[in-house]
């Protein structure tokens, strides 16, 4: 996650307010916060807490009562509305990709309106899709009926980054997608913003997105009160109060898997690997001399292909396919999933091991539970040595 | 990332592809047929005087000429008038008069076809432009009506969208609103073609000629000859405008729908 060493203020809200007409009580009621540059703050909290509401206030969707709004130093409550947002990307859960125009019309929709040359803007619409992991070529041109709905999300999210705005609003951006898709859209939106670090407001009902995608979490009561405003980790070994544990409900602990990542902790890189092409012979020496029972069997791009012991490999001699042996590599991970996705792939996988790959599949190396296990007793030493020294200071001050 | 694979585009089954042909051919080949079978049923009678009056090459194209000008001027006059009336009516600021010009567009068309032009045609007067009026005024409800139906049809979370990113309202409305609003616009259109060619028929009261000067012949004179295909006629230039407009609607809404 992106961690910015100079501090800078990227949007500050002050005492903003909103009250719909007809109503008597606000609907966001004198809602301040800071939020640095380069950070992902996810406001979470229940249905009809404001989430929405509050993120519509930042790009003055919805004007506010009363209250300022500053972003980068520059009081924008009463500035010119289309062009703030302009500076704004925005993501929709809906999707909002217009119907009638072709993807890279859709991903221009903002550098077409601040003026861009049509040769810049073809650049940047393919660098996008390339971004987003969708060939330029084969995308460019299809409408967005012709997307499956997590494509249609990510073009989405390509669309708001079009003009390189420095921060983002995103409400429930992988809301309304299976969960197998929707995880595969945070990996990679995160590791997406290690490459922006753009500065993103991120609305979610979902405690257990916003800790796996905040680097801050607000977590909001009615009419956006704030109930707790800190890091994930905070959120979860310190909730400011019932309102907060009773948000995280049960499974805190385990919730905490989701806030370490497979590229932070060990993995093992010595796995015996081959191709299908190689000699057998050479192969079964390599297993031989690895302390592994099986090797992995890579594709012509370095890809997982299957999990072979040696009693396959002498079958392979007698003229078996080898990518028919063994078992299917099943359980792959990127770098970027959560030690939860891994202990998920892991429990239902075929070698015990989750493999690890990078973003193209290339084989990278597996994780073990005992990898998990040791990553998850780390974290458990530094809070309580976080807790303890807490304590002392308390009690110096007492 | 592993690229996801292309999603299977639908491609069209053979059957419905024949369907579709059917019904592009189909229109055009019934309407020829029809024509050139009234045309051999003609040609083989022997025509009195009287029918010959009406049957020749001369007034039945000019009937014809009369009748396409007022259709095609009024169609033309009401597109000018409900379509911008249709999209102010959605413009939040000028909402609250949509029930009163759908209310007044309503009673155009409920009144009885033959009522509203004899009252139109006694105000403007007798002849074609009074005529004109009166198909204005009767045709004026389909097209506003599905302009304003087309504008608000379309999906919230679009307006939201683009708000969102920048666009102004004006913006909005040329980028996102109309063109998502055209299918149902040009629907609104055939609407009033086809009504504007069946009640021009009544011009020919009115002293504004047309294709009703045949039919109203035909009866008048007891010539079944001459109203048949006063008849004829009406009916293949309404299939044939409707056929236009369903064709020309095709090629003019956006892709992507
Ligand atoms: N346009 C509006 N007019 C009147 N009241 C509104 C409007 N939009 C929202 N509200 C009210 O404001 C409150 C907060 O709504 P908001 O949409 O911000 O909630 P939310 O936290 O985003 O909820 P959800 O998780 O369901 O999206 C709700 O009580 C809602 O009924
Ligand atoms: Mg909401």
């Amino acid at each position: 996650m992106s961690t910015n060493s100079t501090s800078e203020v990227m949007i500050e809200l002050d005492e903003l307010t909103k009250t719909f007409p007809g109503q008597s009580v606000p609907a966001v009621d004198k809602l301040s916060l800071t939020i640095q540059k380069g950070e992902i703050v996810v406001f979470v909290g229940p249905s009809g807490c404001g989430k929405t509401t509050s993120m519509e206030l930042i790009n003055r969707l919805i004007e506010p009562t009363s209250g300022r709004i500053i972003l980068e130093g520059e009081d924008v409550t009463d500035a010119q509305v289309d062009s703030l947002r302009r500076r704004i990307g925005y993501v929709i859960q809906e999707t909002g990709l217009f119907p009638h125009r072709t993807i890279a019309q859709n991903i221009a929709t903002v550098p077409g309106m601040i003026g861009w040359k049509k040769g810049r803007m073809d650049e940047r619409v393919d660098e996008l899709l390339g971004l987003i992991g969708m060939e330029p070529s084969q995308y460019r041109d299809r409408f967005p009926k012709e997307l499956s709905g997590g494509q249609r999300q990510r073009v989405g999210v390509a669309r708001a980054m079009a003009a390189d705005p420095p921060v983002m609003l995103m409400d429930e951006p992988f809301g309304a997608i299976d969960p197998i898709t929707r995880e595969r859209l945070q990996n990679e939106f995160l590791r997406l913003q290690a490459q922006i670090q753009k500065t993103v407001v991120f609305v979610t009902h979902d405690i257990d997105e916003a800790i796996k995608m905040g680097d801050k979490i607000v977590v909001l009561k009615e009419q956006s009160h704030i109930a707790q405003f800190a890091s994930p980790e905070e959120i979860l070994s310190s909730p400011a109060d019932d309102y907060v544990s009773d948000f995280i409900g049960q499974g805190a602990s385990l919730k905490r898997l989701n806030l370490t990542r497979i590229r932070d902790i060990e993995m093992a890189t010595d796995t015996p690997t081959g191709t299908a092409h190689e000699e057998l012979s050479t192969l079964r020496q390599r297993l031989a001399e690895s302390p592994w029972s099986t090797m992995m069997i890579l594709d012509d791009q370095h890809r997982p292909m299957r999990w072979v012991g040696g009693r396959d490999l002498n079958r392979a001699n007698a003229g078996e396919d080898i990518a028919k042996l063994g078992l299917p590599a099943t359980a792959t991970v990127e770098p970027q999933a959560t030690l939860s996705d891994a202990l998920n792939e892991l429990i239902t996988s075929n070698g015990g091991v989750a493999i690890v790959v990078d973003g193209s599949g290339v084989f990278q190396g597996v994780v073990d539970i005992e990898s998990i296990l040791t990553a998850v007793r780390t974290m458990r030493e530094e809070n309580s040595q976080f807790y303890l020294a807490q304590k002392e200071i308390s009690e110096a001050i007492d | 990332m592993a690229v996801a694979p292309a999603p299977v585009v639908e491609t069209e089954s053979k059957q419905s592809q024949t369907r579709k042909k059917l019904a592009l051919f189909g229109t055009p080949i019934f309407i020829i047929t029809v024509l050139l079978a009234t045309y051999l049923w003609i040609s083989s009678l022997e025509l009195d005087s009287i029918e010959m009056r009406v049957l020749n090459k001369e007034v039945l194209t000019e009937s014809l000429m009369e009748h396409l000008y007022l259709t095609g001027i009024s169609t033309a006059l009401v597109i000018l008038i409900a379509i911008p009336l249709g999209i102010l009516v959605t413009r939040p600021s000028l909402k609250r008069a949509t029930p009163f010009v759908l209310g007044l567009a309503n009673a155009g068309q409920a009144i009885p076809s033959f009522g509203l032009l004899t009252i139109v045609v006694i105000w403007f007067g007798i002849g074609v432009q009074g005529v004109i009026f009166g198909l204005v005024a009767y045709s004026t409800l389909p097209i506003l009506r599905n302009t304003m139906i087309g504008i608000q049809q379309v999906d919230k979370s679009l307006i939201k969208a683009a708000r969102g990113m920048g666009m102004s309202t004006r913006q909005v409305l040329a980028r996102v609103e109309m063109p998502l609003a055209v299918p149902v616009m040009l629907a609104g259109i055939r609407t009033a073609l086809i009504i504007n060619v069946g009640t021009a028929t009544l011009a020919t009261f009115f002293g504004a000629g047309g294709l009703g000067f045949v039919i109203f012949n035909g009866i008048q004179l007891n010539r079944d000859p001459v109203l048949v295909t006063g008849v004829v006629m009406v009916s293949a230039l309404a299939l044939s405008v409707d056929y236009l407009a369903g064709v020309i609607g095709r090629l003019a809404s956006p892709r992507g729908l």
